[in-house]
This record gives structure tokens, C-alpha cells and sequence, in this order.
């Protein structure tokens, strides 16, 4: 290790100790303070992208810098997931404010744990053994296992944090399993040698079987089907800002993570996984949209809505080309920005001094809220994938990579299913414009206003002037599909 | 290779990984539920034992002792979860978790 | 007037005016609603008064691609190939000419009939406006797509907001089918995407390595070197998405609802011009780019097709209620477009063409009728109605030339429409005309017998006799539609003319050995054959115009 190194772990540096202080604080008298906690965390946040960003000059012109022996590399495509990261911790931040201080729960500790969240899901994008990307993995497992049982008072999100953790750690220790056959067959767990075994090496069961373990501790962390018995129970239960950070940051890690692993270490066995995986990508968009239609529940249909787009994204991996690779990205940000916007829309709602979660809570929003109310529909657009939002390019994309990839029937399902889906994400624009009557009211506060117009701005520009961002995806995956075995 | 063939300690763990699945299936009480968890995790950690004894290789050994140090973590984070739970309703039953349809 | 000739993009003004309207409309006070309505008003008839010296400025003669006039290009998202192109041929040129008036007549319309929330209401009737200009002028597959799938959210609106009793149910089936349809066309789009330009094989297929390109006028040049197997499946695709729209038999269930639901102008818009679109769709993508895909599933298609006139002719005939009827009847209608499209001669596709036109003015004015004793009487039903002619003279008679007009009377433009179809189905096979012909006289049949219930008999239901007739405003937005009718019925000569070379284009894109193997005037023997199928027609009509 030399101080190169240490200067591209910064972020996560930054981060760890930045946690660690928000963990102090309050043991050094500064619980009284806690309005405080906000800046701090946002200063954080603001630290730790502009070591990110330096980390980028420090690997100007070169592809990837793996250092620590090869465990941890800093690339372009760890940079994007990483600037993504911190802005969805930053957002979720924003989003916290109202409840912390409704709820009268501990804001530092709080913070703090996202904090940790954050260094763990900066590990697993820059994570090119499997050992960090695990190790990522667990600390973002374990602080959200902690931040969904947050409201502490209420059983629900007790109960939510109980099955979460044992679901949870079921799953890792599947991935560990399969980490370890892969491990066995291929004599190391760095992604890259892995590669390398296995393109001299014929089909063999304990390797397939290693990568289905492997997949499916990953299917859970990004809920796809039969993996996603957890989702809905976790999204209602948990308090909403950490549901909102669940179905954002920690699935989008958990993207870089399936996408890094797939596109550079598997490539060889395409054919050979790429078919389960379709069928898990299939019954995903299947069960998530079927599912959805049926609930009145509006955290409960995101989640359901959230096992449906893991279906979607995984049309990138499957695909296994450019066109897949790029879509992941792109549709992965789409989706997070899209997401967090319908999030706030939520916290804004109080009905009882809870949060509104039914969709009776959204009638008339449009008299009360003409703003959210707007936003919420282009969110809801972009997430059926209805141009020119951003929706739509990241979904042409995903079906275009699956299209070109062979996989047609993959695609017809995809397509047929986002139809689908409009018809539940219609329901609540129904509530919102075309049913009159009085549904929960609104506390609009500035943070919550903030996050909207951001994410909204996201959606329309990336939906008007795809090209930017577009070309910035394209930067930031070249060097991984560099590998792809072209068929 | 000297001594017991690998392969006997990769059947012996993917006996007690199996053991360990059939526990949580089975088992109604968080806390067992738990301990068959673990179970699954050290029965990984025997598979990179077995593994890094016939590499030769330090990097099997070496993840072992992460994998220790969180499953520690996670007992102490899982066993937090379960008595706030205790709290709500004298019981980790795991079937009495219904409040939300599984 | 250099606007016109010297490259200024005349045809995005057009199409984003209505856009910046509703924009700029968000800045009028919402209690403001005279304003609002002049303001909308001013911005569609800007709208229509720009796109009409398109008419003159627009080359007739031009031939093969030259005849898309009016080009702007530009890049958009160049990673992807797609760019920024607009520009029209002569099919297209009428359709815009028939959205900036139908959208004018529209917003005039509805100053009465819509009494709240109206400058939401507006401001998506311009965004609407924008939608369906832009789908029209699109040479670029992508942005084609964008403009099709944009269009479909005002309308969900104004269907859900200010329909009838059923609306949200009419609202969400609108969406929901004509989603379902263009998603499949996505897929339809990304294969000739790939074909053209992908290096490496996808679905098996050895595509063509050409640059990424969404450009329609490529795919045209290429589309007929895609193995007829792969044709057929986007030819499918292509289907799904345009039949939903237009709508064919048997996927026209939502036409039905959303028409008796959405108010008089969404139902205007709706038949005037969102039914086009599917049409349009297959005369401008699918039958140019797939000529093989066309041919083999062009049997399945005229078969759906008369189907789809008799049995809309045969369901309007029972309708109860006078919406209902009318928007039956744009099944049948449709009908008559595709068949004539599908009889892949020059004469179908003319009289297809200038149908599509027809059908906008006939049944756009047919609706705007309906809606005018709708708003007195709050009631649709025939049975509530009759001996209106002597208590709205003036209303009896516009509705009677539309009803002629829309049923085929000559010197009207429906028959101009009809007949050119059936010459051109006859001469394809002259069974499909027998059966065309059958459904002309149900037509005939259904639209006498709505009038003879309406207009004549005793005036015996106290609530008509209070009935206001037609006001200035609602004549305003009649005669012009009245207009057009006569003029196509008694001059279409330059109708014609302006949509001969587009379907010269497409029948030689179609059928390439067509006008080798037939001179363009046409065998007189086909002509005699047509020619006695419409003497039967028009003997049964009873109105011999020789």
C-alpha cells in the first residue's frame, strides 16, 4: 500500500470517518443538536463527491487503477455508480429531515448509518475481488437491516427489520457459498483472473452452480422474482425515507455489483446462465406488475413496481453487450431519480400525522400541490418508460439490448409488461387529477421541494437531451464491455 | 495431497449448509433461525478452508476471517433487532410476524 | 412570403406553437376565462392560418424522395443515430392541414360545452395539437415514436377529466390498447434499427453495418432487402401498434368507449385525427419499408378490413344511442380505408387516402353536431329525440349534409372517397368490392334511419321543444367543415393531384413490377367492372348523378 493508493480509497475514507464522527457527536454532548445533523451529513456528502471527482483526475488516461493487490479498483464506471451514490444518500438526507424530527428518533446515529450505508455501496462499485465487493455488500446490508427497523416504537417496522435481517443474511450467506464454489473452481476471487480461468475451461456443474448461488444472493439484494418475498413487507414497514433509499441506493449497488461481476468475470458461460437469468427477469416483470395492479397501498405497489424494473435492468445483463451494459447505467439512474421524486411526493402526504401510503391519500392533489402533483405524473411516466422522459431511453435501451441480443421473446414480454404497468401507475394519476375529494394533507416543506424539482429536472433533461448523459454512460462502461465476448 | 481429500470437506460442508437451510425453513424462533444461519455461513467457511489448503493460497484463510468478523456483526445487529422485537410483543416467533402479509 | 421556400423550419413552428401556447397559457390567472379561451383560441388559428400556404408553396410534381419537402434536419442524440427530421409529402400535408383546422375548431368548440377547469383543458388540447403535428412531420423513427406515444397523455386527460359518466374507465382503455400496440412497434422499429445498422448478427440475421440510423427514408431504401420470414414479424409489429389506432376489427373495443366518453372535441380530435395516425402509419412505414410483409399478410388484413365495414355498419344500426352510432360508424369507415390501402394499387390507395381526409371532415363534423344537442339536453339517446327539423331548421339541414356526406352521396366528398376505393379494391379482386359495396348501403342505412328518428315524425317530447338552434359559434365551426365537403365532393382534382406522387411511391415501393406490368391509366376492363359495381351502388342509393 502506498500513498497513491490511499489516495483513491479517499471517498470511501472520507466517508468511513465522516460516519464514524456522525457516530460521535452525541456521545460528546452534541445530541442536543440535533437539527444539526443535516449539514453535517449534507457536508459530508459534499466532501466525499468532490474526492470522487478528484479520484478521477488522479486515474486521468488510464482505464482502471486496481490497487490492494488488485481488490479495489477506481475506474469511470465506479466513478458514475459512486457521484449516483452520493446524491441518492444526499437526497435520502433531504428526505429524512421531516420525519427525524416528527419522530423524535436520534438524527446523528441516523446519519451516520447511512453514511456507512454509502462507504459500502462506494466498496461494491469499486470492488474487483469478490472479497470487497462482499465485504461492501455486508456494510450496506447491515446499516439498512438497522435503518429499516429504525422507528423502533413501531412494531411494523421492527417486524419489517426482523424479516429483512433473516432474509437478508439467508441470502448472503447463499452468495457466499457461490463465492466460495467459484473461488474452488477458478483459484481466486479476483473478477478479472476469474475471467481469465475460466475462458480455458470447459462447462462443469460446480462452477454453474457457484454462479447461480452467486446470482441469487445478488436477485435478493435487487428483489428480483422468487427472491422478493421481502420487498414489499420491508418497503411498508420501514420508515419511508429509508424505503425510498432501499429501492434507490441500494438497489443501484447492487446493479454494479451484478452488472461488474457478469460483464467481467462471466462472459465465457454467457450462454449457460443467461437463460436462468431470463426467466428470472421475465417472472420478475411478470409477478412485480401482476402484483402491483392489486394494492392500495402506495409503498406496497413501488415495491411490487420495484421487483418489476430489476426485471427490466437485468434485460441488460442478460443481453450481454454494449447496448446492455450502457442500458444498466443509464436505466439504473433514470430509475433512482424517477424513484426518489415519487418518494418525496409520498412523505409529503400526512394523513394522522402519518405518512399518506394509500392511493385514496393522493385525491385531488393537483388543487393542493399543482407542482408535486405535475411531477409525480412525469415520475410516473418516466418509470412506464412513456417518452420523452427519461424512462423511455433507459428502456430502449434494455429492449434494444435484448432485441439485439436474440433474446425477442425476453423483449415482447418486457414491452407488454410496461404497457401493463401504466395501468397501476395510472391509478394514482386517476387520484391525483381526475378524482376530486379530499385526500391526505400536504406538508411541502423546502428539502422535499428540493428533491422533487431535482429529480425532476433529471427526468425531463435526460428524457429532452438524452445525448449528454448518454455519452457520459458510454464513457463510463467502454472499458468494461471491452471484455465482452462479441457473439 | 497429503491427508483427507478436499472433496470429503466440501461433502461435510455442503451437508451442514443444508442442515443449516433446512433450519430456517423449519424453525419458528428467530434466535434458532439464526443459529442455522450461522451454520450455512461456517459451513462456507469450511469450503475455503478446505479450498485455500489445496491452493496453497492465503486468500481462502484470509476471507474466512471476514466472513467471521461479520458474521459477529451481524449477531450483534440481529440479536438487536430481535429483542426491540421482543419488546413489541414477548415473542420472536417468527409466525406471529404478521402484521404485513409475508 | 419566403418562409416558405428558403429553409426556414416552418414545419416545427407549426408544430411547437401550440406547445409554447400552453406554455405561455400557464401564466394567465386560472379565474381568467375569457382570456384563456381567446388566448387558445388565437394560438390554433395562428396555427392553422401558418399551415395553410404550405398548400401552394408545396411542389406536386416532386417524385421519389424529393417529393418530402419542407426538410429540417438536425442532430438530436447522434450516439444513437437519431436526428431531428421533419418533413412532408402530400399525404402528410393534408393530414397537417386537417389537424391545424380540426384543432382550431376544436378549442372553438368547446367555449360552452367545457365549464371547468379549462385552462388545464386548453393547454392539453394545444399540447395535443403539438403531438399529432409532429407524428405527421417526423422522418425520423425514433422521433415519430416520441411524438405517437406523447399524444396519447393529453388525450388520456381530456378523456378522463372532462368525459362522461364512464370516463375513467374509457380514459384508462384509450391508454392502455394504443400503449399496448406501440410498444410492440417499438420492437418492430428496434429490428429494422439493427438490420440497417448493426455489424454483428442479432436474431440470426446478418444485418447491414450501415451507421446507426433511425431515418424512415433509408429504412425505405432498404426495407426490401429484409428476408420476407423477418418482414412478416415487423410487418406484425407495425400491425399491432397502427391497428390499435386505426382501430381495425377486432382490436376497435375501445374506440366505442373512449368516443361516448371524451367531450365533443376530444371526440372531434379523436376521429379527425388520431384515427389517421394509424392509417398514416401504414402508408408512410409499413407498406413502403415491408413490401413483402405487406403482401403476405395483406389477405388477413382486407378480410379484418370488411369485415370491420359490415360489422360496424351492422352494430351502428342498432345503436341506441346517437355518439355511439357515429363512432360505429368510424369502424366502418376505417374499414374502407384499410381496404382500400390494401388493395396496393395506385386507384385504392388514392381514394384510401383521400378518405382519411373525408372520414375527419365527415365525422368530425357528425360529432361537433351531436355535441351541439348534447350540451341543451345532457342526453344522447335517439329515443329522446325527434321531429327536431321544425324546431332547428338550420341544424336539420348541416346535419343532414353531413350525414350525405359521410354515407357517400355524390357531389359530396365521401363519395369521391368511396368510390375511388372501390375502383381500386374492384380492380384488385372484385369480391372485396361486392362486399364493400354491401357495407356502403348499410351506411346508407344506418345514418337515413338516425336522421328519419332525429329530424321527422312528431315533435313530442316537451324538453326538444325548448331547443336552441345552431348559434354563430357553432355554425362557425360547421361551415367550414361544410365547405370542405363540397369542395372535395365537386373539385377533388387538386386533392388528387397532391397525393398522386406519394402513392405512385409507395405502390412502386410495394409492388415494384406494378407500373411495368400496367400502364397508368388503367384497363378499361378493370374501369367497367368498377364502374358497374357503382352504377349498383348508386342505383340503390336512389340519387344517379352520372
Amino acid at each position: 500500500m502506498t500513498w497513491a493508493d490511499t489516495l483513491l480509497l479517499l471517498p470511501e475514507l472520507i466517508a468511513a470517518t465522516g460516519a464514524s464522527i456522525l457516530l460521535i457527536v452525541p456521545v460528546l454532548g452534541g445530541r442536543a443538536r440535533g437539527h444539526m445533523a443535516k449539514w453535517a451529513m449534507l457536508a459530508l456528502m459534499a466532501v466525499t463527491a468532490l474526492a470522487v471527482i478528484g479520484s478521477t483526475y488522479a486515474v486521468a488516461g488510464v482505464q482502471q487503477t486496481p490497487t490492494f493487490r488488485a481488490m479495489f479498483a477506481v475506474d469511470a464506471f465506479s466513478v458514475f455508480f459512486k457521484l449516483l451514490f452520493v446524491v441518492v444518500i444526499a437526497l435520502v438526507t433531504l428526505l429524512s429531515e421531516d420525519f427525524l424530527s416528527e419522530e423524535r428518533y436520534s438524527t446523528w446515529e441516523y446519519y451516520s448509518l447511512l453514511a456507512f450505508a454509502l462507504c459500502g455501496m462506494m466498496f461494491m462499485a469499486s470492488g474487483v475481488s469478490l472479497i470487497t465487493i462482499y465485504i461492501g455488500l455486508e456494510l450496506l446490508a447491515l446499516s439498512s437491516y438497522i435503518l429499516a427497523g429504525y422507528y423502533k416504537n413501531h412494531e411494523e417496522s421492527t417486524e419489517a427489520a426482523m424479516k429483512y435481517f433473516i432474509l437478508g443474511t439467508v441470502s448472503s450467506a447463499i452468495l457466499l457459498y457461490g463465492i466460495s464454489l467459484i473461488y474452488g473452481v477458478c483459484g481466486s476471487m479476483r473478477l478479472s483472473t476469474i475471467a481469465a480461468a475460466l475462458s480455458t475451461m470447459l462447462s462443469n456443474d460446480a462452477l454453474m452452480f457457484g454462479i447461480m448461488l452467486l446470482a441469487a444472493g445478488l436477485c435478493f439484494k435487487i428483489a428480483a422474482v422468487p427472491f422478493h418475498v421481502w420487498t414489499p413487507d420491508v418497503y411498508v414497514g420501514a420508515p419511508t425515507p429509508i424505503s425510498a433509499f432501499l429501492s434507490t441506493g441500494s438497489k443501484a449497488a447492487a446493479f454494479a455489483v451484478f452488472a461488474r461481476v457478469f460483464y467481467v468475470a462471466f462472459p465465457a458461460f454467457h450462454l449457460d446462465w443467461s437463460n436462468v437469468l431470463a426467466a428470472i427477469a421475465a417472472l420478475s416483470m411478470i409477478v412485480g406488475n401482476l402484483a402491483a395492479i392489486t394494492q392500495t397501498n402506495v409503498k406496497r405497489m413501488l415495491a411490487y413496481s420495484s421487483i418489476s424494473h430489476a426485471g427490466y435492468s437485468l434485460l441488460g445483463i442478460i443481453a450481454m453487450n454494449e447496448m446492455g451494459l450502457r442500458g444498466i447505467l443509464i436505466y439504473t439512474m433514470v430509475y433512482v431519480f424517477a424513484n426518489l421524486g415519487i418518494w418525496a411526493t409520498i412523505l409529503m402526504l400526512r394523513r394522522h400525522a402519518y405518512a399518506g401510503e394509500s392511493v385514496e391519500d393522493f385525491r385531488g392533489l393537483h388543487k393542493r400541490a399543482p407542482f408535486a402533483a405535475f411531477s409525480m405524473v412525469v415520475f410516473l411516466l418516466s418509470l412506464g418508460g412513456i417518452p420523452p422522459t427519461a424512462g423511455f431511453i433507459g428502456k430502449y435501451f434494455l429492449f434494444a439490448a435484448a432485441v439485439q441480443a436474440g433474446f425477442g421473446w425476453l423483449a415482447i414480454v418486457a414491452v407488454v409488461m410496461s404497457a401493463v404497468s401504466m395501468f397501476y401507475y395510472l391509478r394514482l394519476v386517476v387520484a391525483m387529477y381526475l378524482e376530486e375529494g379530499s385526500g391526505a394533507e400536504t406538508i411541502y416543506s423546502p428539502s422535499l421541494r428540493f428533491v422533487t424539482a431535482l429529480s425532476l429536472t433529471v427526468t425531463l433533461v435526460v428524457g429532452f437531451i438524452p445525448e449528454l448523459p448518454i455519452r457520459q454512460v458510454i464513457e463510463s462502461s467502454s472499458h468494461l464491455v471491452g471484455r465482452v465476448v462479441q457473439r | 495431497m497429503p491427508g483427507i481429500p478436499t472433496n470429503y470437506f466440501l461433502i461435510l460442508s455442503a451437508i451442514l449448509f443444508t442442515i443449516g437451510v433446512c433450519g430456517v425453513l423449519t424453525r419458528r424462533n428467530g434466535i434458532t433461525i439464526f443459529m442455522s444461519i450461522e451454520l450455512m455461513v461456517n459451513a462456507v467457511n469450511l469450503t475455503f478452508v478446505a479450498y485455500a489448503r489445496q491452493f496453497h493460497s492465503l486468500h481462502g484463510l484470509i476471507f474466512v476471517f471476514f466472513v467471521m468478523a461479520i458474521a459477529a456483526a451481524e449477531a450483534a445487529v440481529g440479536l438487536a433487532i430481535f429483542i426491540a422485537l421482543y419488546h413489541h410483543r414477548d415473542t420472536i416467533d417468527v409466525d406471529e410476524a404478521n402484521l404485513m402479509h409475508w | 412570403m419566403g418562409f416558405y421556400d428558403s429553409g426556414f423550419p416552418i414545419l416545427s413552428v407549426i408544430t411547437y406553437l401550440p406547445l409554447a401556447g400552453a406554455l405561455l397559457m400557464l401564466f394567465i390567472n386560472k379565474e381568467n376565462t375569457g382570456a384563456i379561451k381567446t388566448f387558445a383560441t388565437i394560438v390554433a388559428a395562428v396555427d392553422f392560418v401558418l399551415s395553410v400556404p404550405l398548400w401552394f408553396y408545396f411542389d406536386r410534381k416532386a417524385a421519389g424522395l424529393a417529393m418530402f419537402q419542407f426538410r429540417e434536419t438536425a442532430s438530436w442524440i447522434p450516439s444513437l443515430g437519431v436526428k431531428y427530421s421533419f418533413g412532408i409529402d402530400g399525404i402528410a400535408l393534408l393530414l397537417i392541414l386537417l389537424t391545424t383546422m380540426m384543432g382550431l375548431i376544436a378549442v372553438y368548440s368547446s367555449y360552452t360545452a367545457i365549464d371547468h377547469r379549462q385552462k388545464e383543458y386548453y393547454i392539453l388540447l394545444l399540447l395535443l395539437q403539438t403531438g399529432m403535428i409532429g407524428v405527421f412531420c417526423a422522418l425520423d423513427f425514433f422521433l415519430f415514436y416520441v411524438f405517437w406515444e406523447v399524444m396519447l397523455v393529453p388525450m388520456y386527460f381530456l378523456i378522463g377529466i372532462w368525459g362522461g359518466q364512464r370516463r375513467l374507465y374509457a380514459a384508462i382503455k384509450f391508454f392502455l390498447y394504443t400503449l399496448a400496440g406501440s410498444v410492440v412497434m417499438l420492437l418492430s422499429i428496434l429490428a429494422l434499427y439493427f438490420f440497417n445498422s448493426s455489424g454483428i448478427p442479432f436474431l440470426n440475421i446478418k444485418g447491414l453495418g450501415n451507421a446507426p440510423s433511425f431515418d424512415v427514408l433509408q429504412f425505405h431504401q432498404i426495407g426490401h432487402l429484409i428476408s420476407p420470414q423477418l418482414q412478416f414479424w415487423i410487418f406484425l409489429g407495425f400491425f399491432l401498434g397502427f391497428a390499435i389506432k386505426v382501430p381495425m376489427f377486432p382490436f376497435h373495443t375501445w374506440l366505442p368507449d373512449a368516443h361516448v366518453e371524451a367531450p365533443t372535441a376530444g371526440s372531434v380530435i379523436l376521429a379527425a385525427v388520431l384515427l389517421k395516425m394509424g392509417t398514416y402509419g401504414f402508408v408512410r412505414f409499413a407498406l413502403p419499408i415491408l413490401p413483402d410483409g405487406t403482401r403476405q399478410l395483406m389477405i388477413p388484413i382486407v378480410t379484418l378490413s370488411i369485415i370491420g365495414i359490415i360489422y360496424g355498419a351492422l352494430v351502428s344500426l342498432v345503436q341506441k344511442d346517437m355518439k355511439k352510432l357515429v363512432a360505429y360508424s368510424s369502424v366502418s369507415h376505417l374499414g374502407f380505408v384499410m381496404l382500400g390501402m390494401f388493395a396496393l394499387n395506385p386507384m385504392g390507395l388514392r381514394g384510401s387516402v383521400l378518405q382519411m381526409i373525408n372520414h375527419g371532415i365527415s365525422t368530425g363534423a357528425l360529432f361537433l353536431l351531436v355535441g351541439i344537442v348534447y350540451e341543451q339536453r345532457h342526453t344522447r339517446l335517439i329515443s329522446e329525440y325527434g321531429g327536431l327539423a321544425k324546431q332547428m331548421p338550420m341544424y336539420a339541414t348541416l346535419f343532414l349534409i353531413a350525414a350525405l356526406s359521410s354515407m357517400g352521396l355524390p357531389a359530396l366528398n365521401g363519395f369521391i372517397g368511396e368510390f375511388t376505393i372501390l375502383l381500386g379494391v374492384a380492380n384488385a379482386n372484385i369480391w372485396w368490392a361486392v362486399f364493400a359495396a354491401v357495407g356502403i348501403v348499410l351506411g346508407a342505412a344506418y345514418l337515413l334511419w338516425l336522421y328519419q328518428r332525429v329530424f321527422w315524425g312528431p315533435l313530442d317530447n316537451p324538453a326538444n321543444k325548448v331547443l336552441k338552434d345552431v348559434n354563430k359559434r357553432e355554425l362557425l365551426t360547421l361551415l367550414p367543415l361544410v365547405a370542405c365537403m363540397i369542395w372535395i365532393g365537386i373539385a377533388p382534382a387538386p386533392f388528387f393531384e397532391m397525393i398522386e406522387q406519394p402513392v405512385d411511391y409507395i405502390v412502386q415501393k410495394v409492388d415494384p413490377g406494378y407500373f411495368k406490368r400496367q400502364p397508368v391509366t388503367y384497363p378499361s376492363e378493370a374501369a367497367e367492372r368498377a364502374a358497374a359495381v357503382s352504377s349498383a351502388l348508386a342505383a340503390i342509393q336512389a340519387e344517379v348523378h352520372r
